[in-house]
């Protein structure tokens, strides 16, 4: 093609060369307002004016791992019926009021946590606060509504059963976690019949207690003046002795193992593998994210580039470290075509053990590095983005100073930093592996990758 | 409350590109889009999934920068970078630390003005395509549902009633010529608009828009598409096999309102009344009350757009998953009947109150936000973009709000009763083939 502007080819051209990157505007990180309520109640606020909102969560600090035992799950349904009714409003009257004030509300349970997420209308921030602090204290547990919240877990359950992605953390989960209470991401629908409604205030009065929660709130509010109304609210929940968190050993896993997961007439496989890694509060955390980074969780990343942008057998691969409050793993998905499981299992495998093997050349690491550091700073921008970084701050009960920090610790890491992460928890020899797909398209090439497994969407 | 203001300045180079710059100093980043006016309603005949494809190749490579040097450039940048296909519109965007703005704009600038791809680029997003159909649609519960199924069944014009995400044959038909020709014919200056957001000055922005684009050539007028679509004018059904998922479904269409007429207005506040969360009406009854279904949700566009992201023919569409103790007919009939009284009663004056208050709290939300967080002023970015293209006048972002706040019960009655007619929709039922755990 002809272009006007770079015609002439021995012209200087202007328009060849990449832009250097100019000088660095400062990162200043937002005040934080951090006290502790007389009842124990851990409050963090930012004022963010960006628009005339405000958003936060209400975190209990228990979930689904201290009734895996008991009741799996009995955490998540008892955050469902929470937001049915209170003392004081139905479930009507809630919805309604929620929409009144222009607001959100979402009540949710993880293995570590539960969760009252809220966001809202400056200008109804007192009515928002009040319904927050009605759910956290005085809700009512309707038996018709815990009966058809049942149902509805029921059935969501059923779906989530034919999803292979689901289908896949869920078996590997199981294997990677065994006797421990992180092995169960959802119950059976057995499980979920055997739920009595008494079960739920149970749990509620056990553990949404102000003494092991904490109340995060960014938005355009002043801080003096909201940490006054939410003592006014929160100040009368009354404190007691939460019981602790379920624990158990970890399994020893030794060698490849494969588990198969069969999809009838599935299109495409999901493969899953992964290993035992760490806490956000280990001092290995940054050396892991910026290994896992260069292997697989940013876009310029070296499996990305490998299986999707030369070999296009898969859409989305990443991999990722996640960390729960006890225990942490690191693993590496993709959806692939049912013809190329083996080549994906061979090439996420090279990769791994090309970061085991050798060190990462010095542009590699910086750009990565910058990456990191980078993206870290959008968070800044936007009240949902600073309530993340904070959530992640507060919950896992990181240094203070951890946001204004981050750039410069992750700036410190080395090529041997890296190299040492990837060696000690990139486990590639004991990896579990996860395949979940039509048994007939891919059996023969998962077998190659260790002794195999087989289950249905049904198996426990 | 007070009325919007958001701060921005446009201008248009000689190009024809037109270039908006919205400054915010909150924090030193910046999110960057390139908007062209095409989408996936006018891509080629024999080549469906192809303007999909096609923004696929804009990552492949351009004038100065190879295969994987965009995605390099600016993840090393510290930024994120996606592209994305809608009806209308393509969008190409990058959120970064602002000192990286220039180098942005150089490679935004260098592949509008030429693609240089070959046919190995070409075999390998082919590739990642098809796994994305298969990921998001063939291998998953209610893939596609009903955003691919109802527009086959709604329409009958070629562009606004085929497969979108492609069928794979005419995936696997698409050539080289077909991905440059497509650049020439809509990838031109004149066909688009750049958005700088953030930590930029007018300026700053204007300066570096003419350094970087100014000698970008305009290319060719676009062709006139025509794109009509007769009234939906009876009842079409259809009826797709669930593969993976237990609960049958169903998904209704009916024919909205054009852009920013006064039904337009009213049908927003109508929509959030009936598909608005718990409270909307259609979850109140159906899932809540009477217990039918176990989920419901709806909108213009829905789920794959919005409002304001459309520009041509469109529907407002129900979609409800319901237990298989119920057949089609008594769940259609529950769903009729709230239809039914929002048609003769129209809605409560507490109730459009009410409703107006979630409707600016969720757009004030959705401008600042967008995608978790991670690329700020997403929706800012996104409005602006579709209404400097559709109405050339992004200063709409600001003043659109009023039109909803101003709507009156008999408004939103009378457009329901227009509009929501149950002798002039498309059904579209997705029946599993095998039958749920019980």
């Amino acid at each position: 093609m002809a272009i006007a502007a770079t015609a002439d080819p021995f012209a200087p051209d202007p328009i060849a060369k990449v832009p250097e990157l100019a000088a660095e505007r400062p990162v200043v990180w937002p005040a934080r307002t951090h006290r502790k309520l007389a009842n124990g109640l851990e409050v963090v606020l930012v004022e963010s004016h960006t628009i005339p909102k405000f958003t936060g969560e209400l975190y209990i600090r228990s979930g689904n791992a201290n009734v895996a035992k008991t009741a799996p799950g009995l955490a998540e349904i008892t955050a469902t019926v929470v937001r049915t009714g209170t003392e004081a409003r139905s479930s009507r009257q809630i919805e309604e009021d929620l929409r009144r004030m222009g607001a959100d509300i979402g009540t949710s349970a993880g293995a570590d946590t539960s969760a009252i997420s809220f966001n809202g209308l400056t200008e109804f921030s007192s009515d928002l606060l009040k319904l927050v602090a009605e759910l956290a204290q005085q809700a009512s547990f309707p038996q018709d509504e815990f009966e058809r919240e049942r149902r509805q877990m029921i059935e969501g359950l059923r779906i989530e059963r034919t999803t292979p992605s689901f289908l896949a953390n869920e078996r590997f989960r199981r294997i990677l976690f065994g006797a421990h209470p992180y092995a169960t991401i959802a119950p059976t629908e057995a499980q979920v019949n055997e739920y009595r409604l008494a079960q739920l205030p149970e749990f509620y009065r056990a553990h949404y207690r102000p003494g092991d929660a904490l109340f995060i709130a960014v938005g355009d509010f002043s801080a003096p003046q909201m940490m006054e109304q939410i003592d006014r609210i929160f100040g009368s929940w009354k404190p007691a002795e939460v019981p602790p968190a379920a624990s158990a050993a970890l399994p020893e896993l030794r060698g490849r193992h494969v588990h198969l997961v069969h999809l009838p007439g599935a299109v495409q496989a999901q493969v899953l593998l992964g290993n035992h890694a760490i806490t956000r509060k280990h001092p290995d955390w940054l050396r892991l994210a910026l290994a896992n980074s260069l292997y697989g969780g940013a876009f310029n990343s070296r499996l990305i580039m490998n299986i999707r942008e030369q070999k296009g057998y898969t859409y989305s691969p990443r991999s990722g470290v996640h960390a729960l409050r006890q225990h942490g793993y690191f693993s590496v998905h993709a959806a692939v075509r049912n013809e190329v499981v083996a080549a994906t299992l061979t090439e996420m495998f090279y990769e791994l053990d090309r970061m085991r093997a050798l060190p990462v050349g010095e542009d590699e690491l910086s750009d990565a590095r910058n990456y990191l550091s980078g993206v870290f700073s959008l968070g800044l921008a936007t009240q949902d983005g600073l309530a993340g970084q904070l959530s992640n701050v507060y919950l896992n009960q990181l240094p203070e100073d951890y946001l204004e920090t981050f750039r410069q610790r992750i700036r410190a890491l080395t090529a041997a930093d890296v190299l040492t992460a990837a060696r000690k928890y990139f486990d590639s020899p004991n990896d579990v592996i996860v395949v979940v797909g039509d048994r007939e398209q891919i059996a023969d090439q998962a077998k190659l990758f260790g002794p195999v497994t087989e289950y249905d969407a049904e198996s426990i | 409350m007070k009325p919007l203001h958001i701060s921005l300045e446009s201008t248009k180079l000689e190009n024809g590109l037109r270039v908006v710059v919205s400054p915010d100093r909150t924090a030193p980043v910046a999110t960057v889009g390139v908007y062209y006016n095409i989408g996936f309603r006018l891509e080629p005949r024999g080549r469906s999934g192809f303007a999909h494809l096609f923004e696929h190749m804009m990552f492949q490579g351009s004038e100065h920068a190879g295969k994987m040097m965009h995605i390099k450039l600016i993840n090393s940048s510290g930024g994120v970078l996606n592209g994305s296909t809608h009806y209308d519109v393509t969008n190409y965007y990058e959120s970064i630390p602002s000192n990286a703005l220039e180098r942005v704009l150089w490679l935004e600038a260098d592949r509008m003005r030429a693609l240089k791809v070959d046919d190995e680029n070409l075999r390998n997003q082919r590739d990642v395509v098809k796994e994305e159909v298969r990921v998001n649609v063939l291998n998953q519960p209610y893939g596609g549902f009903p955003w691919l199924d109802l527009p086959p069944v709604a329409f009958r014009n070629w562009p606004n009633a085929h497969n979108f995400y492609g069928d794979f044959a005419d995936l696997d038909a698409a050539t080289l010529d077909d991905v440059q020709q497509f650049f020439r014919t809509y990838y031109s200056p004149s066909n688009a608009v750049l958005l700088m957001i953030g930590d930029v000055t007018p300026e700053e922005g204007f300066a570096l828009a003419r350094r970087h684009f100014g000698s970008v050539p305009a290319g060719p007028p676009q062709p006139v598409a025509d794109v009509r679509e007769g009234p939906l004018d009876g009842l079409r059904r259809g009826e797709v096999e669930e593969k993976f998922g237990t609960l049958p479904a169903f998904a209704v269409g009916y024919r909205a309102p054009e852009r920013r007429t006064q039904d337009w207005y009213a049908a927003a506040m109508l929509d959030q009344a009936l598909h608005g969360g718990r409270a909307g009406r259609v979850y109140h009854q159906l899932v809540l009350e009477k217990q039918i279904a176990v989920d419901t949700g709806g909108g213009i566009q829905y789920p794959v757009g919005d409002l304001f992201d459309y520009n041509g023919p469109t529907l407002l569409v129900s979609r409800v998953l319901y237990k298989p103790e119920y057949n089609s007919e008594q769940t259609l009939t529950a769903y009729d009947a709230v239809i039914d009284a929002v048609r003769q009663h129209g809605i409560e004056r507490d109730e459009l109150e009410q409703v107006k208050v979630k409707f600016r709290s969720e757009y004030v939300s959705s401008l600042e936000g967008g995608h978790g967080g991670s690329i700020p002023r997403y929706g800012l970015m996104h409005y602006m973009a579709c209404f400097t293209l559709f109405d050339n006048d992004p200063a709409l972002v600001n003043s659109i709000l009023d039109g909803f706040l101003q709507v009156t019960p008999e408004q939103v009655r009378s457009a329901a009763e227009r509009y929501l007619d149950p002798e002039r929709r498309a059904i579209v039922f997705r029946r599993p083939s095998k039958k749920g755990a019980a």
